[in-house]
């Protein structure tokens, strides 16, 4: 015999899959746009980060030593001697982003470094003043190749012993222990978890509320309701076709996120000095991610599937979700400044926030397989109870036929 | 001749909203829209509620095609309660009425299928009947047609075909050619005429007096959500026309506040 859910559910899908345009709009689009706004920014930072980087700065001096003047130069920094009267003058070229800084070294500099003697604990050490801007990010990056100039030139005068030393990068890669998989589970543990829950979320409010507020504004959902299928069995139809088409949207907004991670991640990588790599995943963490993601979209489309029944338009529908899409956002920001997952399983009990740190845990190797099965029962709980009451909802003339 | 629709004692009111209040002109907060309603159908006629708008007829046909619940009383199909067992009842019945629509991304043949399915019709079954009902209606040329791209008038005949489907026993039809253009109307009351012919028991509303007078074998005037004649159409027309009888009993209600 034919079940009323499953009948349901193929209108559903067949509405969806047949609409080219709604097609289009919530599954093939967001994830292209997604790619293409991510490679484009991922790039531009990039560039403009490297650029500003390497190009030569434009730098004043006072009472520079010859040794220093040349070691600057050979650190892209061109270097104009100016005297003591023109500093202030400098302070306003800086501020106007016409230099980058101004390094005043004091009287005696030069002699005080020929003199110094490594044994002797030295007392009143001459200080070198450089002055720049944080409001020029060029004037910033010229500030920090002065300050690990004098740094090299000072261990250089008094060299006591050495960190790290290394004469290539390559070399010096070794000291840093964390594997390729580490530097991109702690990177992804923070940055995804926010990301998939806001995609997820605003998948489903971009179809729930069209499918069941929408048809009650429009009058066609009393055709389903003079049917003899049982309301609860219109429920699930709709609110696991709504799933799939969540689903489906989710994945193309994943994938654009997904594919877009080099490109985004690449400078990260770069200054962590490792390379970033999302091939270091497994089938078990992509098994787990399916569980979490899975159970979590049901939770989503049920819950706005019963604020979409008690709104009387589609209007009012998105107006009732969005407290919640606030939620969700700051939920998975506090995973952005916390990448360690929790380990007790009390925090597993909470909706929204258990998927958070499930998905923490994943990213970064350190889940715990029966905390993510409370995860995926709290969710599917949640879904349970929110089917019992858009059943009831469904009953309710008044919710149903509001005036 | 077996009692098929029996209705005992309906009451039915609404809270209305301050919003609502204003547009009726009330300062009442609860409308009464039917109070104390009894009637009884029988097996193949054709019954007609007559009234003025606002009397109550939606309202009772909503309650008979179970969408909303009385306030209290009852009202049986063959034997079965409305309120108890809505899904049973569900099966028996066909609901027609404006505000039930259908969507409009779909085709006439894809709607036919998907509500037959709802109502576990067998699939051979249910391609018999499509084709009957399609080519009576002239609905087979357009049944691969959007709904949104057909006319009001085909638009009212796939609505009227999808919701007889299930080939039901009792069919509920709320003011069946309001709206209509005067050739669908025609093929809606022949159509009612022939489900009548066919051992069907019709349950209609309508302000019309000579709809109730063509078509309807028995009648039941609601004024004010209340019964306050119920007859077969030739007792009560003998002497003055459905018309002149209607007038009266308003006016006897109404008194002189008209
Ligand atoms: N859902 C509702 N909320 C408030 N008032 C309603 C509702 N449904 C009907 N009414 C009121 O009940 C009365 C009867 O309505 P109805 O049954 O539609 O009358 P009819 O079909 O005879 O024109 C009207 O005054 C109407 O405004
Ligand atoms: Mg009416």
């Amino acid at each position: 015999m034919k079940n009323g859910a499953l009948v349901v559910l193929k209108k559903e899908l067949a509405r969806f899959f047949g609409d080219k345009r709604l097609f289009f709009t919530t599954v093939i689009m967001p994830g292209l746009l997604i790619f293409v706004m991510y490679n484009v920014m991922g790039n531009v930072m990039q560039d403009n980060l490297s650029s500003k980087m390497t190009a030569v700065s434009e730098v004043y001096a006072v009472d520079i030593p010859d040794g220093l003047k040349s070691l600057f130069e050979s650190g892209a920094l061109k270097v104009t001697v100016i005297s003591e009267d023109e500093i202030e003058d400098a302070k306003n070229k800086i501020k106007e982003k016409n230099i980058a800084a101004c390094v005043v070294f004091p009287k005696g500099f030069q002699d005080f470094v020929n003199n110094f003697k490594p044994y002797k604990r030295a007392q009143n050490v001459p200080n070198v003043e450089v002055y720049y801007s944080t409001a020029d990010i060029e004037s910033s990056s010229a500030y920090s190749r002065i300050v690990d100039l004098l740094d090299l030139y000072e261990s250089d005068a008094c060299n006591v012993f050495d960190i790290n030393f290394a004469s290539t990068a390559e070399e010096q890669q070794k000291y840093n222990v964390a594997t390729d998989e580490q530097t991109t589970g702690t990177l992804l543990a923070s940055l995804l978890p926010m990301l998939l829950m806001t995609l997820m979320y605003s998948s489903c409010m971009a179809l729930a509320p069209e499918s069941i507020a929408g048809e009650k504004e429009r009058g066609t959902f009393a055709t389903l309701l003079i049917t003899p299928v049982p309301r609860e069995q219109i429920a699930l139809g709709k609110v696991l076709a709504l799933s799939c088409m969540a689903l489906l949207s989710g994945l193309s907004n994943f994938l654009g996120t997904f594919l877009s991670l080099p490109a985004l991640m690449g400078s990260v990588a770069e200054e962590a000095e490792s390379e970033f790599s999302v091939a270091v995943y497994t089938a078990k963490e992509y098994a787990l991610l399916i569980v979490v993601i899975l159970s979590t979209v049901i939770m989503f489309v049920t819950i706005i599937s019963v604020l979409s029944t008690i709104a009387k338009t589609v209007k009012e529908a998105s107006t009732l979700t969005l407290p919640l899409m606030m939620a969700v956002m700051f939920i998975g920001f506090s995973a952005m400044y916390n990448s360690d997952p929790k380990q007790e399983i009390m925090w597993y009990l909470i909706p929204v926030y258990n998927s958070v740190q499930s998905m923490i845990g994943i990213f970064s190797f350190s889940a715990s397989a029966v905390n993510i099965l409370v995860t995926a029962g709290i969710n599917l709980a949640v879904s349970a109870f929110g089917m019992i009451v858009l059943r009831v909802l469904f009953n309710n003339e008044r919710v149903m036929f509001a005036r | 001749m077996e009692e098929i629709l029996k209705v005992e004692g309906l009451n039915k009111s609404f809270k209305l909203s301050s919003k609502q209040r204003k547009i009726e002109k009330t300062d009442e907060k609860i409308k009464k829209a039917v109070v104390d309603l009894s009637f009884s159908a029988y097996e193949g006629e054709i019954f007609g509620l007559l009234g003025p708008n606002g009397a109550g007829k939606t309202t009772t046909l909503r309650i008979l095609s179970t969408l909303i619940k009385p306030d209290s009383g009852e009202a049986y199909i063959k034997g079965i309660s409305v309120v108890k067992e809505p899904e049973k009842v569900r099966n028996m019945v066909g609901f027609l009425t404006s505000e039930l629509k259908l969507e409009d991304f779909f085709t006439p043949d894809f709607l036919f299928d998907f509500f037959s399915d709802m109502y576990k019709i067998p699939d051979d079954t249910r391609q018999e009947r499509k084709q009957y009902l399609f080519s009576k209606f002239g609905i087979d040329k357009f049944a691969g047609v959007k709904v949104a791209n057909l006319s009001t008038g085909m638009k009212q005949k796939v609505a009227l075909v999808v919701s007889i489907a299930h080939d039901p026993d009792i069919i509920i039809f709320d003011e069946p050619t309001n709206g209509l253009d005067v050739i669908t109307a025609k093929v809606v009351t022949d159509f009612l005429k022939e489900l009548k012919g066919q051992g069907k028991t019709i349950i209609l509303s309508t302000h019309i007096f000579s709809l109730v007078e063509k078509m309807c074998d028995r009648v039941g005037i609601i004024i004010d959500g209340e019964l306050v004649v119920c007859s077969d159409i030739d007792t009560l027309t003998k002497e003055k026309s459905l018309e002149d009888v209607f007038f009266e009993l308003y006016y006897e209600r109404k008194g002189d506040s008209v």
